[in-house]
């Protein structure tokens, strides 16, 4: 991997404090590379915004981070500067937002104010982030963006309400960009949106990034869209990374029975009709989580060690895993199962 | 397995008044959420009807349940036509049933699942030292087990699964011969989505309900479903019997739309290209503005769903030269609008 702009160590959020702390995100450690993708798949509760709320330190009370590190690089290259991110107060923070680190949320409905016209938003955005600029400049830049997205310059004078939902969806990107950050995390962008308008969106983002090098961390369910997308693919459980390895090769030999799981979710475009089971069971509730590794209860490899105590995440060559029972012929061992 | 399907809607069409966008004084204008929609809904058999958001899907799901009236059209339950003007009719809800998307919001939480299951239990006229054992054998039938612990349970105590077999289990408690599931599996979780499929399959074989699937997900159509819809701008474009629809789609807009869905398997698989969705047009083929192949027939006049192969339709004037733009997928790369 290149030089890294992002490495976060040991990094776990609670919600709520003392006895009634419930861990939504349970020492995570991951670095990611300039100008790399990273994806993340869990299903909702796996704590997969959490971690990205903690790092950009927009999460809310009752969260509260608890412990771990979290530094980004930044600066051109030969000048290049650590920021802690956990330790920035509001001010460095403030530098830090749009212009180095920007995030698209799910829904671009609630995240755009519904009583303002677009131009404003991006007008604002570089206005306050930006260099010193005039007004005619700004919004020469934003009709740049828009286009950027494929959008005509005339919904600058739009409200959220006006556009459809892809190009809403299309407008936080282009502001997410405006400032040419160095990492853009998308929090599930396309899961409202319909596949045509999603397709459209992922081929944009994969385009813009080969000719901007951001490095992005994209978050979703959807495996099968992180595998076109993500170079490097962390799957993550009740808040605990399972297993994270090369986006191609976990897609070829998944080895964490959840990730097989997670996989054999999703019925296939094409081949024969066979019967599938998904995963038995429903996620857990963090509040209560099981014993042990957090999915025994689900998993069909479980023993009483899986029970007893929470298998680490292990370093094997490029590929991370935490499971006590896996091994390369697991997806086949799980299919003779079910 | 008798002849007649046991719900059939003809011509079902459904219009509402809209105000043109931007302008405040303008007169309301009726707009075609769904247009001359006919689909026929047999024992032991699941149909599906895909679409994306605004195709009217769930609008024909609520007017087969009759809780929207048709502008025009006529249901007929096993080959007798529903007098429309009959609002009030146990015997039609006690046929048809509708399941939603969103349990939470479909399920009221503040009364246990017992009071859901009995409910529609007692107003269709079970008597009541029966009442306890219908509900938890209910429960069981849809594979919450045991079902008395389920019983005085609510509704947040339960996942997003569980309590879509809940309303599963509401549906069933009246015997209905017909099921409408309108996505209920896009709201839940990622692992537990097949177990619902799985469940919707398994009562359509042993219990030979007749399955109505909607939804946005052409994988999980292909996956369930014995006969698959795909709907546009609130017309059937295209119809065929099980896999066909995704293996040999023939409708440019069901190219798109299977060429769309994320698939690492086939990476390598040709696009189609196509302009994003625009308002649609008044005259002519809806899917005109964005279709690489539409000429000026297809701008005028609005063509008809015509039969190409046994059980498969489409709605399409240059069908023959789209189906040349599907298998260009795999053999030729480039050229004209496919990329």
């Amino acid at each position: 991997m290149s030089e890294s702009i992002l490495r976060v160590e040991n990094f776990s959020v609670d919600y709520g404090v003392g006895d009634r702390a419930v861990r939504a995100v349970h020492d995570v450690t991951f670095s990611l590379g300039r100008s790399e993708v990273l994806g993340i798949a869990g299903e909702s509760g796996s704590g997969k915004s959490t971690l990205v709320y903690g790092l950009t330190r927009l999460l809310r009370a009752p969260g509260v981070i608890r412990s771990g590190s979290a530094s980004l690089t930044i600066g051109e290259e030969g000048q290049r500067r650590e920021i802690d991110l956990l330790s920035a107060d509001e001010r460095e923070l403030r530098a830090l937002r749009w212009r180095h680190i920007s995030v698209v949320l799910q829904s671009a409905l609630s995240a755009l104010n519904p009583v303002r016209r677009i131009g404003k938003e991006f007008d604002e955005v570089l206005r306050y982030h930006g260099q010193g600029t005039s007004r005619a400049e700004r919004r020469a830049r934003a009709e740049e963006l828009l286009a950027m997205v494929g959008l005509k310059s005339d919904r600058l004078d739009r409200f959220p309400h006006e556009l459809s939902g892809g190009q809403r969806q299309r407008v936080m990107i282009a502001l997410a960009l405006a400032l040419s950050p160095d990492l853009v995390i998308m929090d599930e962008p396309t899961t409202a949106l319909d596949v045509v308008t999603q397709r459209e969106i992922i081929d944009e983002l994969r385009e813009l990034r080969e000719r901007l090098g951001f490095a992005m961390i994209f978050i979703t369910h959807d495996l099968s869209l992180l595998v076109e997308l993500a170079e490097q693919i962390m799957v993550m459980y009740a808040g605990r990374v399972v297993e994270r390895a090369d986006s191609s090769d976990l897609y070829a030999i998944p080895r964490h029975p959840y990730t097989v799981g997670l996989m054999n979710s999703f019925p296939p475009l094409s081949g024969e009709i066979v019967p599938m089971s998904g995963i038995p069971g429903s996620p857990p509730s963090l509040a209560s989580l099981p014993t042990g590794c957090a999915f025994h209860p689900r998993c069909p490899l479980a023993s009483e060690e899986c029970s007893l105590s929470s298998p680490p995440l292990v370093v094997e060559g490029s590929r991370s895993l935490a499971c006590f029972h896996s091994s390369p012929s697991v997806r086949e061992r799980l299919e003779i199962r079910s | 397995m008798s002849d007649a399907p046991l719900l059939e809607a003809r011509g079902l069409t459904k219009e509402f008044l809209v105000k043109p966008q931007g302008s405040t004084f303008a007169r309301r204008r009726p707009f075609r959420a769904v247009e001359d929609v006919s689909v026929q809904l047999r024992e032991g058999r699941v149909t599906a009807v895909v679409g994306e958001s605004g195709s009217g899907k769930s609008v024909l799901a609520r007017m087969l349940a009759r809780t929207v009236s048709p502008s025009a059209g006529e249901l007929l339950v096993g080959g007798k036509v529903i007098d429309p003007h009959q609002r009030r009719d146990l015997t039609y809800t006690a046929t048809v049933q509708l399941v939603l998307q969103d349990p939470f919001a479909s399920i009221n939480p503040v009364h246990p699942i017992r009071h859901v299951l009995e409910r529609p239990l007692i107003i269709h006229g079970t008597a009541s030292r029966e009442v306890p054992a219908l509900s938890k054998e209910l429960l069981e039938r849809v594979a919450l087990t045991p079902g008395e612990s389920f019983l005085d349970r609510y509704p947040h105590e339960l996942s997003g699964g569980q309590l879509q077999r809940v309303s599963i289990a509401r549906a069933l408690s009246v015997r209905p011969k017909v099921l409408l599931a309108d996505e209920p599996i896009s709201m839940l979780d990622v692992s537990v989505r097949l177990g619902v499929l799985n469940l919707l399959r398994d009562l359509c074989d042993r219990e030979h309900l007749a399955i109505l699937y909607i939804t946005h997900d052409i994988a999980s159509a292909r996956y369930i479903a014995d006969e698959v819809l795909v709907m546009y701008a609130g017309q059937v474009v295209e119809v065929a019997e099980g896999t066909d629809v995704v293996d040999h789609p023939r409708h440019p807009y069901t190219q798109l739309l299977v060429s769309s869905v994320p698939d690492p398997g086939h990476q390598d698989r040709v696009r189609i290209q196509a302009p994003s969705a625009t308002a649609f047009p008044e005259e002519g083929c809806r899917f005109a503005p964005r279709c690489p192949l539409a000429d000026d027939r297809c701008r005028r006049q609005v063509p008809e769903l015509v039969e190409i192969g046994t059980g498969h339709r489409v709605r399409c004037w240059r069908v023959e030269e789209a189906s040349v733009l599907f298998s260009s997928r795999n053999s030729q790369k480039g050229g004209g609008e496919i990329t």
